[in-house]
């Protein structure tokens, strides 16, 4: 009893995470129909930097993300802007695959020359720290990383739908000609939403810090249940992946005390499957994905 | 006229290889003799997957060779490494050591780095009638595949790295022996040998087992693994780890409060980096391991110093099993007296090493008909906050700790 309880726990947790990690990954697709395979080097340059800043200074790794959100911004906006925006619309979907693929063995190759292939690790003094509730052990870092992931998510909602920069988003999400001739200025939209994503990637790649061991190839693990996330959930759609993201990440927890862990990791793919034969345009995307 | 592609390339390639047999019996003839040189062939991964253990490798080479040139070389003559770099593939590994035997005439080969690349190398080796002493290729399948001429110059294969552990723990009192274990181990070769040498002898001691996960080598969450673990409250954890794991699940574990008499943990714990991951809470992990710097062998310390003087820095288990390749192709060569790519010469090479012992810096080494080695690795404990030797005892440099403190 105490082993489910304790798995729900830690799915939820872990559902929080996963769902910041692919909040940026689904917003591109959103906003520009950018397949984004570099999003989880992105995580994994915020996490050194991160690690980077805490080993040279002391001071907590949560403090880095001051500079690192504004300076993943204005990478998203510049990378949107001399390197997307250059793709030919046609083939915008398929030729971003190449192009962030090679930005992501870019970042990889980056990493190894300047930090090495050791793997590192932030250490935190509350790093193995723990309480109690209800028979369930809570890690603080965990707790902080969900909190981190609530936060980013809840500001990224109220910035999309309380704002007249998100209304214009989601304009330019819907229906970027009927937003054109509105008036909106969906280039310089499209750089900003691609911003956006790439600064939660910022938050994510901190929050991922302080709970795992990284090295410059790990982002490879972690592009492919992401991807899987945002599918299911519906391309372009923030609380669809958010959802996919928790249902996924809680099916997972519990799905590894009967199946091990090598058989719920393929939870995430069944998923994918599934979604495609029975649902191609995503669970809550709806509208956006059956146009492609 | 056309002639047929095929069959230009067939008389091309007969030219070649009757070019080639020249070549190497003309280099047999003049190059055993007048050379003053041994030319030894390598393929290593310098680069891709296995660059990082791979450079440690070929360090351990060339301070080998560096410190048997200054020693008035092999029978004589100075010792010529010749790297090649296969990209961690093992299609290229074999047609580098193709090139070396064929093309440049090699008198011996070394290894490369672990068993993906051992195997395929291992094999044209064979077909070359040459002597293949490797430093790293410890899974199993490396002794099943009916090699002759294969050696592995390290203690111990993977089943055997907790003996010493083992042994201890069947000695102990019936009281304080664990009664439950858990395992838990990456889908990797050389890993679930480690954890599941430990885990079948404990299991032949009645040790009952709670928990037996294996988790593929891209697992990023390793809460759930840790959730069992914790639930099965198991008196003894066996971690069958890499690196990443390893220090992922420890501290998995101590966030769910779980406190283990015993934790044993393979590779990561001896690695530097593990207490600058883990801080304080390492006192009392256990961990194998093929070399250490302080271990007591003789050679060692004359291999440490010159090894420090060269890098500045002690050196590591890869260059200890490169080293020590080295060591165990020159004894056989000064035992028997020649050093050259005659079949001859190379099956009296091997016929050596299966009758002989020799000492090396991860002490003395004899193997089996398949090539493996006949000793276990040394128990490695963090106590007081440092990594020592803990078992066998007459190695020991402190007292083991037989009840893990709390992490």
């Amino acid at each position: 009893m105490s082993l489910l309880l304790q798995s729900i726990v830690l799915g939820v947790l872990l559902g929080g995470l996963y769902a910041l990690l692919a909040a940026g990954l689904t917003l591109y697709f959103g906003v520009m129909r950018v397949v984004m395979i570099a999003h989880s080097a992105f995580l994994i340059l915020a996490a050194y930097l991160a690690w980077w800043f805490s080993t040279e200074t002391g001071i907590d790794p949560l403090v880095s993300l001051v500079a690192t959100v504004p300076l993943f911004f204005l990478v998203g906006v510049g990378m949107q802007r001399l390197l997307i925006a250059r793709l030919r619309p046609a083939t915008m979907t398929m030729m971003s695959v190449l192009l962030t693929f090679a930005i992501a063995l870019t970042i990889e190759g980056l990493l190894g020359y300047v930090f090495t292939g050791t793997q590192r690790r932030v250490r935190l003094s509350y790093g193995g720290g723990d309480f109690e509730v209800l028979g369930a052990n809570i890690a603080v870092v965990k707790l902080i990383a969900f909190g981190l992931a609530a936060a980013s998510l809840l500001a990224l909602f109220l910035v999309l739908t309380r704002t007249k920069f998100g209304q214009a988003l989601r304009a330019t999400i819907q229906h970027p000609e009927a937003a054109r001739l509105v008036g909106i200025n969906t280039e310089r939209i499209a750089g900003y939403g691609f911003g956006i994503g790439l600064a939660t990637a910022a938050v994510g790649g901190t929050a991922l810090s302080l709970d795992s061991t990284i090295y410059p190839s790990l982002h490879w693990h972690w592009i492919g249940p992401l991807m899987a996330i945002i599918v299911v959930g519906g391309l372009g759609s923030i609380p669809g992946a958010a959802i996919a993201a928790m249902v996924l990440g809680l099916g997972q927890s519990l799905l590894q005390i009967p199946l091990g862990t090598t058989w719920a990791q393929t939870f995430f793919y069944v998923a994918l499957f599934l979604t495609l034969m029975l649902r191609p345009q995503g669970f809550f995307g709806g509208r956006l994905a059956q146009r492609f | 006229m056309k002639v047929p592609t095929t069959l230009r390339i067939s008389a091309a390639a007969i030219v070649g290889s009757l070019a080639l047999t020249g070549c190497i019996s003309g280099g047999a003839d003049d190059g055993g003799d007048d050379d003053d040189t041994i030319d030894i062939g390598i393929s290593l991964p310098l680069t891709g997957d296995f660059s990082e253990p791979g450079k440690g490798v070929e360090r351990g080479y060339e301070a080998w060779a560096a410190y048997v040139n200054e020693n008035g070389g092999l029978l004589g003559k100075q010792v010529e490494l010749t790297i090649l770099d296969d990209q961690s593939n093992a299609d290229r590994v074999a047609s580098d050591y193709e090139k070396l035997i064929n093309q440049d005439g090699v008198d011996l080969v070394f290894g490369p780095f672990s068993t993906r690349l051992v195997i395929p190398a291992a094999q044209v080796a064979q077909d070359y009638g040459f002597l293949f002493v490797e430093p790293a290729g410890a899974a199993p399948e490396v002794f099943e595949q009916g090699f002759d001429n294969l050696f592995y110059a390290a203690p111990a294969v993977a089943d055997d790295h907790y003996d010493h552990l083992a042994d201890y723990i069947e000695q102990m009192p019936a009281g304080q022996r664990p009664e439950t274990a858990a395992v838990a181990s990456m889908d990797d070769p050389f890993a679930m040998g480690t954890a599941y040498g430990l885990r079948d002898r404990l299991e032949e001691m009645g040790v009952r087992l709670v928990v037996d996960e294996v988790y593929p080598p891209n697992t990023t969450d390793f809460s759930s693994i840790a959730a069992k673990i914790a639930n099965s409250d198991a008196d003894i954890v066996i971690g069958g780890t890499q690196y990443q794991d390893a220090v992922n699940l420890i501290i998995a574990l101590q966030q769910l409060d779980y406190q283990p008499k015993m934790a044993a943990f393979s590779t990561a714990p001896t690695n530097p980096e593990f207490p600058e991951a883990i801080g304080e809470q390492t006192e009392g992990i256990l961990s194998p391991t093929g070399y250490t710097p302080e271990a007591p062998f003789p050679a060692n310390q004359e291999f440490v110093e010159f090894y420090t003087e060269m890098h500045g820095n002690p050196p590591g288990e890869d260059e200890a099993n490169a080293w020590s390749t080295g060591e165990v192709v020159a004894a056989a060569v000064e035992a028997v007296g020649c050093a050259d790519p005659d079949p001859e010469c190379q099956q009296e090479l091997i016929d050596w090493l299966h009758e002989n012992e020799v000492d090396t810096v991860v002490g003395p080494l004899s193997w089996d008909e398949t090539g493996k080695p006949q000793g276990a690795h040394l128990i490695q404990q963090y106590v007081d906050g440092e990594i020592r030797i803990v078992l066998p005892e007459d190695q020991a440099e402190a007292d083991i700790v037989p009840v893990k403190p709390e992490w």
